[in-house]
């Protein structure tokens, strides 16, 4: 059985659609836990239908869920200067960030929203696929010494926006447990919701001023990438921002819909 | 050079100068893609493609995800990704798990070479604190590619090319003009 045919009964038998995610990259990380089981894909597909367990590890090894505060500081400085200070100014200004893992993107952009003093107005969600790891963005507690370089990249990117904060200002640290937590005024604001993006919709009825999708699309193959984009799309206001993980670029296809802005993607307005 | 596709370069502590050097040296009309994973320092996230593009009479860039690998190009792996050498010619990136405490990993990026370029796979291991890249060098001499280390004796750092020394026999160990030279006869 190869990796194909796997996806295949996987996607039968869980309802989790990975047939469209790019070759290499999938059949890769499939291999590496058939090699760590010990289990060929047959054994694979008997044993996800009787051990959730296995199950949930399949699917955490094939998305990954890799996520950290203020990832690429001269990404955030460059929206600080450029799109941060065009956002609207009275309404209600809605970011979505899609496949948003355990949510530290989410608390990086809110932490950005305060210091501009337009939290109140946020609407925040997160969507991922992985119900696990969304819950650990709603509890907002990390792990500290494992992750000492979320206060460089912290530090990196209010010194680069001439902006005065301290990390402590948005997490409480308890070195003892090993644990930071974020602070109660941003943890209320963000919405934490699971999303297949293959098979589901938008999981919210508002469109969005701002959407985060970093580092998603590239486990895509490009057919794939434009179904998913052109759900993204309706649900963009016109001259809404897409951000697009540092070494993405949009397909030909969808790239007909954005203009390309600095750091970001803006939607096009129709006439 | 019409017997490979690609040359794959992995290197840590100490390969920076040593590939500025390499690249700065080598003829103007060398055409095989040149695919590079070094490790960098955190801190320093950018700047490095444009410090080596300005030595390199080829362009040095740091690749989008999906772009096709072109001869007379050279990929260097951007900062915080995973970079692979995908069967259908192009690159991909990945933000996965860090693999032997490195993103990027040179083990990944030598094997993906590996499994897509086979015996047309040209690897070479410099300098590094770290044993990242040795089972990658491995990969491509099992698939009959063909493998050079640095000469521990002239490395900066010799873990890496140690490492590589003790799990596989390369066709070549070689100082970095030694390499230089052997790039530039390539017919």
């Amino acid at each position: 059985m190869d990796f194909k045919q796997f996806l295949a009964s996987f996607k039968i038998k869980t309802g989790y659609d990975f047939c469209d995610y790019s070759d290499n990259s999938i059949s890769r990380r499939l291999d590496k836990i058939s090699a760590e089981s010990k289990l060929s894909f047959e054994q694979m597909l008997d044993k996800v239908m009787t051990d959730e367990t296995f199950k949930n590890k399949v699917i955490d090894e094939i998305t990954v869920n890799t996520t950290e505060l203020f990832r690429d500081p001269t990404m955030w400085i460059s929206l600080y200067k450029t799109l941060y200070q065009q956002l609207p100014k009275s309404a209600t200004i809605t970011f979505w960030h899609i496949g948003c893992s355990r949510g530290l993107e989410v608390y990086s952009n809110l932490i950005m929203m305060h210091l501009l003093g337009n939290l109140d107005r946020c609407r925040a969600i997160g969507t991922d696929l992985n119900s696990r790891v969304l819950e650990i963005g709603r509890k907002g507690e990390y792990s500290y010494r494992f992750n000492l370089y979320f206060k460089d990249n912290f530090n990196a990117v209010m010194a680069g926006c001439g902006l005065d904060a301290k990390f402590e200002d948005y997490f409480d640290i308890d070195e003892s447990q090993d644990k930071m937590k974020v602070k109660p005024f941003l943890l209320e604001k963000p919405k934490f919701i699971e999303q297949n993006l293959v098979q589901d919709k938008a999981p919210f009825a508002y469109k969005v001023d701002v959407v985060f999708f970093r580092n998603v699309m590239i486990y895509f193959n490009d057919k794939l990438q434009n179904k998913i984009m052109s759900m993204v799309c309706s649900k963009m206001y016109d001259g809404a921002a897409l951000i697009l993980g540092k070494q993405e670029s949009l397909t030909s296809q969808m790239m007909t819909r954005f203009t390309k802005t600095g750091q970001y993607y803006q939607k096009k307005v129709l006439l | 050079m019409s017997d490979y596709k690609a040359v794959v370069i992995g290197g840590s502590a100490g390969s920076f100068a040593v590939v500025l050097k390499m690249l700065s040296k080598l003829r103007p009309d060398f055409e095989l893609p040149i695919i590079i994973c070094m490790h960098r320092l955190k801190h320093i996230r950018s700047g490095l493609a444009e410090n080596l593009d300005i030595k390199s009479s080829m362009k040095v860039v740091e690749p989008y995800d999906k772009e096709r690998i072109e001869k007379g190009k050279v990929y260097l792996a951007p900062s915080n990704y995973h970079m692979f050498v995908e069967f259908d010619g192009t690159i991909s990136l990945s933000i996965e798990d860090m693999n032997n405490q490195s993103r990027p990993s040179i083990d990944y990026t030598l094997s993906s070479a590996a499994a897509s370029y086979r015996e047309k796979c040209l690897g070479i291991i410099l300098t590094g604190a770290n044993k990242d890249g040795a089972k990658g060098l491995k990969d491509i001499a099992d698939k009959k590619g063909f493998t050079i280390v640095q000469d521990p004796k002239t490395a900066e750092v010799d873990t890496m090319p140690k490492s590589a020394l003790k799990i596989m026999q390369p066709d070549l160990i070689l100082s970095p003009d030694g390499i230089t030279d052997f790039l530039n006869n390539l017919k």
